[in-house]
């Protein structure tokens, strides 16, 4: 496709709709419904093809850990090649929760920033930044976390240098859904209360920030849920602690699911399996919690959104 | 024309939320003191009284111009200025902090860095030497082409398969599925994307990685001619052995799987916009609906398309736990089958990385930030073309970080 | 924490008086004697001139001040330790923490198996308070980290695994030094060698390609193999013995994550060999994998066992010099085991605190004690060896070194 071609002009320009015509002049009727058939049955092998992955991930998983399942590896720490899951789970929530309290505040306030006080067509240094730092592999970040933070800063296994990598790996995620989000906010709301005299700041939040509130915790939620399956950075940043977390920002290193989970699969012993499996469906009911709010939250600003209805009156006959 | 209704679509508010807004507005209305509505928050007792639920400092209590809540109000833009500054300081800070680590490496490996295939780390135990003023253990020579054809070569696999597959499911659900089911599809997407590529990484080592290679990857070991091209197809060794499972197939497929949810929900959204009176037309004269599909919606999304896969290679080029638990491989090897020991850039790094800091001259961990760097430009560049594809044809920005 | 001994990440060179530095070179070179495998020379050197010891300012003359029962003198006051390291040193290390943990509560112990170099790399950066390591500072690390030391704890081995189906379980197939380098480098790819066979008449060995199987990170079980490899094989094995090495590219070699995962690995990769510490005996064992019987320099084939790890560990003891720094491989005792190393506790001396310092000694000395963690309880569970009372000694005065 030539540049600067929009895709509109394509379609009406390309010979493809002639050739097709032409084609389709040519061959019989029987043969087309054939290939029109053969078409789709091909797609909804594709979409078995996603389908399985999944089943087979989440089948795998779940079967591997139900089989010898003891609610007590809710209750107890990693010990030797088994034990639980506490210390894990402790660190997994602590992490979380720092993620979320850093990011809240850095990504929805870069969103509110680039979505409520910027023009769309101004700040492109900002989201490319955004849009790059996204784009860094979280073992970069590892590596940076690890060399400048754990070792050059003396913090040693830290859940400090663990929340600061997490948090630089998600921010951009918030950061765009926030924008997003507050760009959804019909203009008309601001332009009326401004007609009626309202204040810029009671403008933002209850009728800019509430509107948007769905959408961004929904991207609030998405980042969690990324946090939480990342290992890699935090092999380098959070090291592994069996041991609840001791609430030290420095010095003290912390126990995650994710670790379990690379660390015990190939410790030949029953118990090691078992709690690498264990860990990864624990994570698994994690993520999809989290997933499941997410949807609410969508299906919640749905509800009020323009898409619903273009979609809706796009279904399918 | 997607933009305009879109637009529209914005300018026109919904029923639902328009009510709101004249609730809250009429309560404005009542709620405000006159002197606010002409003249600004001027008197006391400008600050609305706080609704049930709202928040903020100044709710309720009478704030003029004075109130830390009004100073925070006009402080409000310049403080967000600052914090949404954070993401580009914290990325010139990483690219900075790599660049000073790799110089060493750098200036110590040269430009035969991507053009040499050992993985020399050097001997540990014999004395540190020094080459053009870099200190460096005996022996170190360090080449980075395996791991950078490792990481290409599985990234291509996965975009091979994950591409089709991916437009494949997106087609379906956008022209054949009901709404319900097809909203059933994009959660299941959503499950995809959001599993931990740890997990992805335990079930390619214990439920894919042996099913491929006895069921699938022997077979066709087996039947292979030796001839050039072919012969990749071929097992590893003079038995033809298609390994254990672990390799650059079971990557490749592991990393497609990871990327499907990229290019299908990026594909099924762009989908969407196709102006349905156009694809209609094309029906109505006489094509069948596949034949639509070839002739008008695939050509209008082609762009997107490609760059949601280019963003799906990005992910795919910097993936790293799954598939150093997968790639079975060292540095230093070129894989010479699709069943072979392989690893890729950000593997290495997550598995050398503990032992880079054993070479006490520095040189090792200066190498893993030179390969990060490599990485890093090359993920960049996959991202950044990415998104100037879709930017050039759509309205839909691609989905950013690491979700759908 | 601003005690902490001064360190370079940036290579540059931390300046010592002069006389350290030569010393450290010579001992270097010592090392590197050791290393290439002349351990008759090593004992010799060792025995007959006093070693320097790595500290100056200790003098033998101490030794026999410092009882082991003085260094324990557990800490009241909750504290927490780091112990990373060797994945050979871990389970014994498990086994410890558990009766720690019951005898003395306030003192905490959180064990990682992550690999000898991670171990060595750990204390250096100072992330943990002991790293484990199957081999001992390379004089290079020495010179950089002056504050670094290794004291031996255990005596370990390590067996040359494999997965053969269908050989009886209790036969140990011999192996030497050179067949096995013969299979490292590529020029022995089937179990039917006549090289192999040659070694065991009236043993059926089935026609089976070899997967030689080797460690992704820094280990030192890879150094102990290595070590063997050079010794037994001078003219065959010229890759200097090291935690991290080039292998030489043989088709379908596959790499590991650990002892663990050389078991793991091995398990699921009929026709494979690895080298895996003897704490994976039994795990090796019951995951079906057979042990080697290895050709000692007497020309005598054993396999692994209390005797004969104790009779070949025993020939060393004279030669062990005070800084507890020597290579047991490949001795010349006939009915001796021949490889066989001191598992080392890589300590810094100088700790982050008083209480960890103390913590460290306490838990470090009860670990040689005969009547604490070196009894056979532990021991015997992973199929370590006690030290002998000489190293024992050397021991107590390292530790005896720690402070804050």
């Amino acid at each position: 496709m030539p540049a600067g071609v929009t895709p509109q002009a394509t379609s009406e320009r390309r010979p493809a709709d002639r050739q097709a015509a032409r084609r389709a002049a040519g061959a019989s009727l029987g043969r087309r419904r054939l290939t029109n058939r053969l078409a789709w049955i091909a797609g909804a092998l594709c979409l078995a093809l996603v389908a399985i992955p999944v089943l087979s991930v989440i089948w795998g998983v779940v079967g591997r850990a139900v089989g010898n399942w003891h609610w007590n590896v809710l209750t107890t720490d990693t010990a030797g090649n088994g034990g639980g899951l506490l210390n894990g789970i402790e660190g997994t929530l602590v992490v979380m929760f720092g993620v979320a309290v850093i990011t809240g505040v850095i990504g929805i306030a870069g969103g509110l920033y680039l979505g409520e006080y910027l023009p769309a067509d101004r700040g492109q240094i900002l989201r490319g930044a955004s849009e790059v730092l996204s784009g860094v592999p979280s073992i970069v970040l590892g590596y940076v976390g690890y060399v400048v933070l754990v070792v050059q800063f003396h913090w040693g296994y830290s859940l400090a240098a663990a929340l600061i990598v997490l948090s630089i790996l998600v921010v951009p995620y918030v950061t765009k859904t926030t924008e997003v989000a507050i760009r959804g906010v019909p203009t008309a709301y601001r332009e009326g209360a401004e007609a009626l005299g309202m204040r810029s700041g009671y403008t933002l939040r209850k009728l800019v920030l509430r509107p948007a509130l769905p959408g961004i915790a929904t991207g609030l939620i998405v980042a969690l849920a990324i946090a939480v399956g990342e290992t890699a950075p935090l092999l380098f940043t959070a090291g592994f602690s069996n041991k609840a977390p001791t609430g030290q920002l420095t010095h003290s290193p912390i126990g995650y699911l994710t670790y379990l989970v690379y660390t015990y699969f190939n410790v030949p012993a029953a118990s090691a399996h078992a709690l690498a499996a264990d860990a990864a469906l624990v994570l698994l009911v994690i993520v999809l919690l989290l997933i499941v709010i997410a949807r609410v939250l969508v299906s919640m600003t749905q509800r009020y959104s323009p898409d619903r209805r273009q979609r809706v009156g796009r279904a399918p006959t | 024309m997607t933009a305009d209704d879109r637009t529209t679509m914005v300018a026109e508010p919904p029923l639902v939320a328009g009510d709101e807004a004249q609730r809250a507005d009429a309560r404005q209305t009542s709620d405000i003191p006159p002197q606010a509505q002409t003249g600004g928050p001027t008197g006391a007792g400008t600050a609305p009284p706080a609704q049930p639920g709202g928040s903020g400092p100044g709710g309720g209590s009478p704030s003029g111009p004075a109130s830390p809540w009004w100073r925070a109000e006009r402080l409000m833009p310049r403080a967000l200025r600052g914090v949404a500054f954070l993401p580009l300081v914290a990325l010139v800070l990483i690219l900075a902090a790599l660049v000073w680590k790799a110089m060493p490496a750098i200036r110590y490996n040269g430009f035969g860095f991507f053009t040499r295939s050992v993985w020399n780390l050097g001997g540990s135990y014999s004395p540190i030497v020094t080459t053009n003023g870099i200190r460096h253990p005996q022996g170190a020579t360090y080449g980075a082409l395996p791991l950078i054809v490792g990481t290409l070569q599985s990234s291509v696999i996965a975009l091979v398969l994950a591409v089709p597959i991916g437009i494949g499911t997106a087609l379906i659900v956008v022209e054949k599925l009901p709404a319900r089911l097809s909203s059933g599809v994009g959660f299941f997407l959503e499950v995809l994307a959001g599993i931990p590529s740890v997990v992805y990484g335990l079930w390619g080592a214990l439920t894919l990685g042996p099913f491929l290679a006895h069921d699938i990857a022997q077979p066709i070991a087996n039947v292979m001619p030796n001839v050039p091209v072919l012969n990749f197809f071929r097992g590893e060794g003079p038995n033809n052995s298609a390994g254990n499972g672990n390799g650059l197939l079971v990557s490749g497929v592991v990393l497609a799987i990871m990327i499907l949810p990229i290019i299908a929900a990026t594909t099924r959204d762009l989908l969407r916009q196709v102006p349905r009176p156009t694809v209609e037309g094309a029906v109505a004269l006489g094509m069948t609906d596949a034949e639509a599909v070839r002739a008008v919606t695939l050509p209008w999304v082609r762009a997107g398309v490609i760059g949601a896969s280019v963003l799906g290679l990005g992910r795919a080029l910097g993936e790293t736990i799954a598939l150093a638990m997968v790639s079975g491989g060292s540095p230093g090897h070129i894989a010479t089958s699709l069943y072979g020991a392989m690893t890729t850039i950000a593997a290495t790094i997550v598995t050398q990385l503990d032992s880079a800091f054993n070479d006490v001259s520095g040189l090792a961990v200066s190498v893993m930030a030179e390969l990060g760097l490599v990485l890093l430009v090359i993920t960049v560049l996959a991202n950044a073309g990415a998104r100037w594809l879709v930017r050039r044809v759509s309205t839909t920005a691609l989905p950013v970080g690491r979700g759908v | 924490m601003s005690t902490r001994r001064p360190r370079s990440l940036t290579g540059s060179t931390i300046s010592l008086p002069t006389d350290t530095v030569h010393r450290g070179r010579r001992r270097a070179a010592r090392s590197v004697v050791v290393l290439a495998g002349v351990a008759l020379l090593a004992a010799a050197c060792g025995s007959s001139k006093a070693p320097p010891s790595s500290s100056p300012s200790t003098s033998p003359s101490t030794t026999s001040a410092v009882s082991l029962s003085s260094l324990e003198n557990w800490p009241t006051t909750a504290v927490s330790l780091q112990e990373t390291g060797s994945s050979l040193l871990f389970p014994l290390f498990n086994l410890w923490v558990q009766q720690i943990a019951k005898d003395w509560p306030s003192v905490t112990v959180q064990t990682a198996s992550t690999g000898s170099g991670a171990g060595v790399t750990a204390a250096e950066t100072g992330t943990a308070n002991i790293g484990a390591s199957d081999a001992y500072l390379a004089p290079a690390a020495v010179q950089q980290y002056p504050d670094l030391e290794n004291i031996p704890l255990a005596i370990s081995a390590q067996q040359v695994s494999y997965n053969i189906p269908g050989l009886s379980a209790i036969t140990h197939v011999k192996l030497s030094g050179k067949v096995l380098a013969g299979i490292y480098q590529g020029t022995i790819t089937n179990w039917d060698n006549a090289k192999i066979t040659a070694l065991n008449p009236g043993v059926k060995i089935p026609s089976l390609t070899i997967v030689p199987i080797h460690r992704v990170e820094s280990s030192g079980d890879t150094f102990l193999f290595t070590s063997f490899l050079s010794a037994s094989d001078p003219s065959g094995w010229t890759i200097a013995p090291d935690t991290t090495v080039t292998w030489p590219n043989v088709p379908g070699a596959l790499t590991a994550m650990g002892n663990g995962g050389m078991v793991t690995t091995c398990q699921n990769t009929p026709g494979c060999v690895a080298y895996i510490g003897i704490s994976y005996l039994k795990q090796a064992t019951t995951a079906g994998l057979g042990y080697a019987a290895l050709q000692n320099k007497a020309g005598h084939f054993e396999a692994p066992s209390p005797a004969s790890i104790t009779a070949e560990a025993d020939s060393f003891t004279a030669s062990t010099p005070s800084s507890g720094t020597v290579s047991m491989i490949y001795g010349s005792q006939s009915d001796g085991y021949p490889i066989v190393n001191y598992e080392y506790a890589i300590v810094p001396t100088k700790q982050p605190s008083a209480l960890a310092a103390q913590a460290v000694k306490a838990v470090l000395a009860w670990a040689i004690d005969p009547t604490g963690g070196a009894a056979s309880t532990y021991l015997g569970q992973v199929g370590f060896v006690a030290l002998p009372t000489a190293v024992q000694s050397i021991s107590t005065r390292l530790i005896s070194k720690v402070s804050s």
